[in-house]
């Protein structure tokens, strides 16, 4: 095993430097290249701007075009309109389901190839040509299986078979294969290459449109390639592969070419010509040259595109023209009570004149009450408590561990104090969905939620619903998430009808709870008569404002 | 307490003389007992005090409120939390009892929204010391209220109720008052607080009295002599928690 400052350009962490290279030869190969897109999915990236080869980081790749401050790469950031002060970026991540709000299945591509063939690079040329948001790279490196003390010190020694397929866990491959087929999100082990144990931390994926897996086993199971809707097998000369690993491994990691050879001889040779070479016959398509053949990679993105297309469709023009006129207003629609206060809190911050600081006051009112009631819509228990000594009252208590806050920014973010203030201990998670001009469809760009969150009830936060289409999509991220529909509860200011109709007719059981329902949206998708934009008017980002 | 105290405090302000702490009991609330099942506890829904005499509405969230309230094992911090959240209510509840007129507003959209504006020349009275524990949720809701106050102090032998100390708007008599009282066990304390009120000319009629728990004897008592009130509280039973204000401020 190799000391950590022989390799002092490639290290960081002795897990890193011990990530293979020395016990595992065909693994190096993927360490080459990091790929140039951003890795990791929030501000907190421990890994930084992925300078470091490492496989870990390398593990999942995912390409976001607009990512919270501080994530991603500036020159990934396309700003693509500014509408007076406000700027929009668009290219977050399109509606994944359809109006009725069920999913549809990510296109996975396989990725398959011999080592040091180039498959990472031929995995980033994709994504780089794809240019579509809310791709996922799983590599199949995270997925080796946990070695026993005395695997690993054969390990060590050079003599455990890291290229055979009893070397990967296919089970949870395909688990987690499929589960971001359907668009979900997946916990993927990070695999520490220095004990040949998973770390204790899971290395979360969101789901995404364009799943990429790619590994020198992709196409070995069955089971596995059934999952895959395009087969790519990246196919080099094999003294290119040898070639590319001695000149890898020599000049970057200091190692001897004995050793090189050697470890290629016994495992990594007889493996590609055993297991990968024969399951090309699985391939779609075979890309000769690797990386460098720019054809048969376009033809791949054009393929990709037509599928996507084919898939795809405007999701708000639809939800705003789908009638429900006339319609009976659905059972999960819970209004508070118009009692003279409600209505006359709604008469001050509807009113265009209220200056902002009277408007904020009223709504915070109004939203206090819009929680209680919501509060007091969860399951409760009988309980008996002690008065006094020996006076007893028969009560009730909340039957509700945990209750998470989860709001879509901006304008769901103003709830959040109000709702702070009826819930103790309430964790709050966000939520960031735009609208892309162009398109007219809200795209998702940012997720943040608390880690527990499929054991808690969640009141989703929005200040106003119209068409419903965000409130839709975050919904649509809680259920990813594998929030029970029923544990959800929308909580809004404001609904317009169709908005209501949306939402109930997609997740009926999905609770919705506002404190009052208009009838029309106009052609800007502004409630009417409305409460204009809430967020703007909120915190004073509305151009009529001195 | 002491009688040289009781002296002491006769000096200050305001002397009302009380009758004799009789309450008349009336069939139905004799038969009132501690409830025992939550069967009993809708029994006890079941009383009706007359039209002027509300109830918020018993939802389980207002149930909960209550039960960690009356718990006595409840730690203090959640104890001052869970009550503010029922005065939050109570305060909303009591200001729908307030005049309003109607009014059309112009939304931002252009658009015409049909609500309701509030009248002003309203204040708020509250009886020292539990119920000034009540005067923060009504200020959260009502900014620049002008807020009265009622020191009284009863007697603990012969539960005479003596006013010590009041300081109200001067024009009260022209406003609503929102009088405040959370614990209310016989009411004298109230009775003797909206006397008071009555000497400064405030019409019983506007009066609203929010409350969070009240005994059968106290609500009959109210009633009966003040029918012209408005009175709200949370919940009727035979048990008060007496022990809210020195459990809000501290002083157990």
């Amino acid at each position: 095993m190799t000391e950590n400052g022989v390799f002092p350009k490639m290290t960081r962490s002795a897990s890193d430097s011990g990530s293979g290279e020395d016990m595992d030869e065909t693994k190096s190969g993927h360490e080459m290249t990091p790929l140039s897109v951003s890795t990791d999915l929030g501000p907190a990236s421990p890994n930084g701007p992925l300078r470091t080869p490492k496989s870990p980081s390398k593990i999942s790749i995912k390409k976001r075009l607009r990512a919270p401050p501080g994530a991603a790469k500036p020159e990934e950031t396309r700003v693509l309109h500014t509408h007076g002060r406000r700027t929009l970026y668009t290219a977050g991540r399109p509606p994944w389901y359809n109006k009725e709000g069920q999913l549809k299945d990510a296109f996975v591509i396989g990725l398959c190839g011999g080592s040091a063939s180039g498959k990472t690079t031929v995995a980033r040329k994709i994504i780089e040509a794809l240019d579509v948001p809310w791709v996922s790279l799983v590599s199949m490196d995270s997925f080796y299986k946990v070695l026993s003390h005395e695997q690993h010190e054969r390990a060590i020694r050079n003599e455990y078979d890291f290229d055979h397929p009893d070397a990967f866990d296919f089970d949870l491959v395909i688990s987690t294969i499929q589960r971001l087929k359907e668009g979900k999100s997946v916990n993927v082990p990070i695999y520490n290459f220095a004990t040949h144990a998973r770390e204790r931390n899971m290395k979360i994926i969101y789901g995404a449109n364009v799943v990429i897996f790619e590994g020198i086993m992709a196409f070995a199971n069955a089971e596995l390639l059934k999952l895959m809707d395009m087969r790519v097998f990246v196919d080099t000369d094999s003294d290119v592969r040898l070639a590319r690993r001695l000149r890898r491994d020599i000049a970057e990691r200091g190692r001897e070419p004995q050793g090189v050879l050697k470890q290629y001889m016994k495992f990594v040779k007889p493996s590609f010509e055993h297991y990968i070479e024969p399951s090309m016959r699985s391939a779609d398509i075979i890309v000769p040259k690797g990386g460098e053949n720019n054809v048969a990679i376009n033809l791949i993105v054009l393929h990709v595109h037509n599928q996507l297309q084919a898939r795809g469709f405007k999701l708000r023009s639809k939800l705003a023209q789908s009638s429900h006129n006339g319609q009976p207003m659905p059972g999960s629609l819970h209004i508070l009570e118009k009692t003279p206060q409600v209505n006359g809190l709604h008469s001050f911050i509807r009113d265009k004149s209220t200056s902002r600081d009277e408007f904020i006051f009223y709504s915070k009112r109004l939203m206090r009450l819009l929680f209680e009631y919501a509060l007091s819509m969860l399951p409760f228990k009988d309980v008996v408590v002690e008065i006094q000594p020996g006076v007893f009252y028969h009560g009730k208590r909340l039957a509700v561990d945990k209750i998470a806050g989860v709001s879509i920014l901006r304008a769901g973010e103003t709830m959040e104090q109000a709702l702070c203030e009826v819930c103790k201990d309430v964790s709050i998670g966000k939520i960031l969905i735009q609208t892309n001009l162009d398109t007219g469809e809200p795209e998702l760009h940012y997720t943040r939620l608390p880690r527990d969150i499929k054991d808690q009830y969640i009141f989703l936060l929005d200040a106003t619903v119209a068409t419903g289409a965000a409130a839709m999509m975050a919904i649509r991220v809680l259920l990813d998430h594998d929030v029970p529909e029923e544990k959800i509860f929308l909580c809004s200011l404001l609904m317009a009808e169709s908005g209501v109709h949306t939402v109930a007719y997609a997740f009926p059981k999905v609770k919705i709870v506002t404190t009052a329902v208009d009838r029309d949206v106009n052609e800007f998708f502004h409630i009417l008569p409305g409460i204009g934009n809430f967020g703007d008017r909120y915190f004073g980002t509305d151009f009529s404002d001195d | 307490m002491p009688e040289h105290h009781e002296e002491e405090r006769q000096k200050t302000v305001c002397l009302q003389t009380m009758e004799p702490d009789v309450i008349p009991l009336t069939k139905t609330i004799d038969d009132c007992k501690v409830p025992t099942n939550e069967a009993e506890n809708k029994d006890l829904d079941e009383y009706n005090f007359g039209p002027n005499f509300i109830k918020l509405r018993a939802t389980e969230g207002v149930r909960e409120l209550q039960t960690v309230i009356r718990d006595k094992n409840t730690p203090r911090t959640d104890f001052i939390f869970y009550a503010d959240r029922l005065i939050r209510l109570i305060v909303e509840e009591g200001l729908n009892k307030l005049p309003y007129r109607k009014c059309s507003v112009t939304t931002p959209t252009g658009q015409i929204y049909d609500g309701l504006r509030y009248e002003k020349g309203n204040c708020g009275v509250s009886i020292v010391r539990s119920g000034e524990a009540m005067e923060q949720g009504l200020r959260d809701c009502c900014r620049s209220l002008r807020i009265g106050k009622i020191l009284i102090q009863s007697n603990e032998d012969t539960h005479i109720a003596k006013v010590v100390y009041a300081n109200l708007p001067k024009d009260i008599n022209q406003r609503k008052v929102l009088l405040m009282y959370p614990i209310m066990c016989t009411g004298n304390t109230v009775i003797t607080a909206v006397k008071i009120l009555q000497e400064n000319n405030v019409n019983e009629s506007n009066i609203i009295l929010l409350n969070l728990f009240c005994t059968p004897t106290a609500a009959h008592q109210l009633v009966s002599e003040f029918p012209g009130m408005t009175i709200l509280t949370s919940e009727v039973h035979p048990v008060a928690p007496t022990h809210f204000g020195q459990k809000y401020f501290g002083t157990e």
